[in-house]
């Protein structure tokens, strides 16, 4: 095939730039330990969360610095996270299980890398380390009715003194 | 007194079914185009006279207008057009074409209505769902119906291509396939593997769904396959746009295609890759493993490359066309590219913008780049450029060229059309650059009213407030530039047959012709046997997954309306 | 013989000057492919490539990794 040498070295750069993505994408997963959103989190009754985790979402410590969080998504409000910050020690790894009741949300922790789908039948689950005390806000970034533009919450990183696990479930 | 033929006189049914498509086009972009400027001037708080909850029905009949009816009703136009020019013979049975073309136009009409159906009193119809629709969000069953009957108009306007096709081999055993012709039959046959997805969706789950006569769809499951389709539509989009800079736009510019054979390459990487992708918009999505998203990570990564290899092909044929017309230098040959014709300058302008929207989206086939923009505003900002620009102002520009070839009437109102590209092109720069960088601070796409108590948005380049203001203008600058576009298209369309269309509808040969290539590419069914193959060492044992995972019509929970819980 | 794409008209060859004023894509002399080495094409899309390495690189070890905190399993 008749390729002008010009047009030959190009292709040959625009593949390796595009292997360049694909490293660098593989780099931000292995490397700097980004990782994306599977299926660990298995599936759910939407219509019975009352005898799932779901029943009673809130935190949970689970290990010596490791709590669960587990967050109900509905039109137009999360469990918790709305009305009441969903509250977690900082220096801590703290694995998010997000589900929804109804229809598909989002819930975007703004000015993070924290951003997820909420499905009603699945369960999306993730792990976050939270290096220092901040305030951050949630909000719901997938349309799920005419009430979406104030779907919102509020996450609260706080020191490890102030950190009191009844109250962060009241 | 030109002694050349138009179009519309050697093809005069053929020329009146791409009339009617174009209209059809038309009409949907000009609506759609309004309730965009409605929405970006509602989204900013400069101008709000209707409710949230009508925002959701405008932003549904926006996307559904743009998304699927300006788009294919266009693009099925340009490939017929396409087709029978480079075959030189018409569709063999107008009754047929026109069977489709009205297929598609009742089936728009049908899914319209049924998203205007909130506003008509006693019409209880509704589909406040979004071009998306995902379940379980449902919508009255005509919407669902229309898209379905739409879509199947499409598959048949592929009938027509390819029986055109097969009685012009015929005759004609030993050619390589004219390339109009070979960029319409690739495009149809990924659009054929591609379009399975939203088919079954549709005619399997969701309606019947609406309907009743099935009582619950898998959400994960309906809206993975939308996603199959999903991506791969976009190509159907862009396609069409590709074969009007590969095969026009070197004319245009005065010169000739600088290689028949890789347009071919790069419109079978197409055929092969455009499907195997559509788990790229599921990143966040729970349920489907990381190792699938990881492998249509790579496939997405590697369909950067035709486009690439385009952007060489298609400015090396300007550069030919520049130079023909006596432009020199390494750079100031651009000057002498034919700037003021506007034909000529929507499609420059379009690839240009392209090229930006080409990056932002590198950004969003990025595995874990995408949380942060994954469902922010940088998305709408990212597709205004892709289908928007690169399609939707490539589109303009070749109505400009085509309509008095097609309706023997010479472009009317030339000072506007002029204007118009130009217009278009800083419209888009002040919105899509804004919702970028509001992208990045977390602004949410797909809200009618993105403020929030308990949060706030910290812009890094520039402020909230500022960034609102480009959206904004932006918008309206959109507005304007389109109905410019309009005016021109009506006023010429309205005009008097008066025999000189003052458009030469000649193309010249490619500098590298179809006999510089091998023939295996002219091989139809050995590419679209690799891209089925494609599609099933990618999907099929995901799918197979979210059916074993929640079934296949899963155990959503009874739906609620949106529209039903008021905000106010 | 290929019926696609075949240059019938050579500008003023078969019509008279007039019918073709403006209408033959302003071509003062013709190149042909041995001719024709799309330099500017290059320089071009050089630039290109290299926007799109630095806004590549930029936006992945700033914007992305920069902005933490991440998901991380």
């Amino acid at each position: 095939m008749d390729i002008h040498r010009y047009e030959k070295i190009w292709i040959g750069i625009s593949l390796l730039f595009v292997l360049g993505l694909i490293a660098t994408v593989t780099y931000g997963a292995v490397g700097a330990g980004v990782k994306t959103i599977g299926n660990q989190g298995g599936t759910v009754n939407p219509n019975d969360l009352q005898n799932t985790p779901f029943g009673n979402p809130g935190v949970r410590k689970v290990g010596p610095n490791h709590y669960a969080v587990y967050v109900v998504a509905r039109q137009f409000y999360y469990q918790p996270g709305t009305g009441k910050p969903i509250t977690v020690p900082a220096g801590s790894d703290v694995t998010f299980y997000v589900t929804s009741a109804d229809v598909i949300h989002g819930f975007e922790v703004v000015d993070t890398n924290i951003n997820s789908m909420a499905i009603p039948g699945e369960v999306s689950k993730f792990t976050v380390h939270f290096d220092k005390p901040a305030k951050y806000g949630i909000i719901c970034n997938e349309y799920c009715g005419v009430g979406h533009g104030s779907m919102q919450g509020r996450l609260n990183v706080v020191p490890q003194s102030q950190f009191n696990l009844t109250e962060a479930n009241q | 007194m030109s002694t050349k033929q138009t179009y519309r006189d050697e093809f005069p049914e053929t020329a009146r079914a791409i009339r009617y498509l174009l209209a059809a086009a038309f009409v949907s972009v000009g609506v759609a185009g309004l309730f965009g400027m409605l929405q970006a001037l509602f989204r900013t708080d400069y101008l709000r006279f209707f409710s949230n909850s009508d925002y959701y029905t405008i932003l549904t009949a926006h996307g559904v207008m743009m998304a699927y009816f300006f788009t294919i009703f266009s693009l099925v136009a340009i490939f017929a057009w396409a087709v029978t020019r480079s075959l030189d013979r018409p569709f063999p049975n107008p009754k047929f074409t026109m069977g489709w073309v009205w297929l598609m136009i009742f089936g728009a009409v049908l899914t319209l209505i049924t998203i205007f159906g909130k506003w008509i009193p006693g019409l209880p119809l509704k589909a406040d769902v979004l071009y998306t629709f995902y379940a379980p969000m449902k919508a009255s069953p005509t919407f669902y119906l229309g898209l379905a009957l739409f879509v199947v108009g499409s598959w048949l306007a592929g009938y027509d291509y390819f029986r055109t096709w097969w009685s012009w081999k015929q005759d004609n055993p030993d050619e390589r396939i004219p390339l109009q012709t070979f960029m319409a039959l690739t495009t149809m046959l990924m659009w054929y593997l591609s379009s399975l997805g939203v088919a079954i969706e549709v005619l399997v789950l969701l309606l019947p769904w609406s309907i009743g006569i099935v009582k619950d769809v898998n959400p994960l499951l309906t809206r993975s396959l939308f996603w199959y389709t999903g991506h791969a539509i976009v190509y159907f989009w862009l396609l069409p746009a590709y074969l009007l800079w590969y095969t026009v736009l070197p004319k245009l510019s005065g010169g000739r295609l600088f290689s028949d054979p890789l347009a071919r390459v790069v419109f079978v990487l197409f055929l092969l890759l455009s499907t195997p992708v559509g788990f790229h918009h599921q990143y966040l999505d729970p349920g489907i493993s990381q190792g699938f998203k990881f492998v249509t990570m790579t496939t997405t990564m590697f369909i950067v490359l035709p486009s690439l290899v385009t952007a060489f092909t298609v400015v090396a044929s300007m550069e030919h066309g520049a130079r023909q017309r006596g432009g020199k230098g390494y750079l100031s040959w651009l000057r002498a590219l034919p700037w003021e014709k506007p034909e000529f300058s929507a499609m420059a302008l379009a690839g240009l913008m392209f090229a930006a929207g080409g990056f932002s989206g590198m950004i969003n086939a990025g595995m874990n780049i995408d949380y942060r923009v994954h469902n922010t505003i940088w998305i709408p900002g990212h597709f205004h450029l892709t289908v928007g620009t690169a399609v939707g102002l490539t589109l303009m520009g070749a109505s400009y060229w085509l309509i008095p070839q097609l309706t023997g009437k010479r472009l009317r109102l030339t000072k506007l059309a002029m204007v118009q590209p130009y217009l278009w092109f800083v419209g888009m720069t002040f919105m899509s650059n804004a919702m970028h960088r509001a992208g990045l601070t977390g602004d949410p796409r797909r809200t009618a009213d993105p403020t929030y108590q308990d949060v706030s948005f910290h812009g890094i380049v520039g402020s909230m407030g500022e960034m609102r203001m480009q959206i904004a203008l932006g918008g309206v600058l959109l507005f304007v530039s389109l109905l410019l576009f309009l005016a021109v298209i009506t006023r010429t369309w309205l005009g008097e047959r008066d025999g000189d269309i003052r458009v030469n509808g000649v193309i010249p040969p490619a500098l590298s012709g179809p006999e510089d290539g091998p023939r295996v590419l002219d091989n139809l069914w050995l590419w679209m046997g690799i891209a089925i193959l494609l599609v099933i060492i990618v999907y099929a044992i995901p799918f197979a997954g979210l059916i074993g995972q929640s079934g296949l019509f899963g155990s959503s929970p009874g739906v609620v309306p949106g529209w039903i819980l008021s905000f106010g | 013989m290929s019926t696609e794409d075949v240059a019938e008209v050579q500008p003023g060859s078969v019509e008279s000057p007039a019918e073709t004023a403006g209408l033959d894509d302003g071509i003062e002399r013709e190149i042909d492919h041995d001719e024709f080495d799309p330099i500017g094409t290059v320089i071009l899309i050089g630039m290109y490539m290299l926007i799109l390495i630095i806004m590549w690189t930029l936006m992945y070890f700033v914007e992305f990794l920069g902005h933490g905190p991440s998901i991380i399993g």
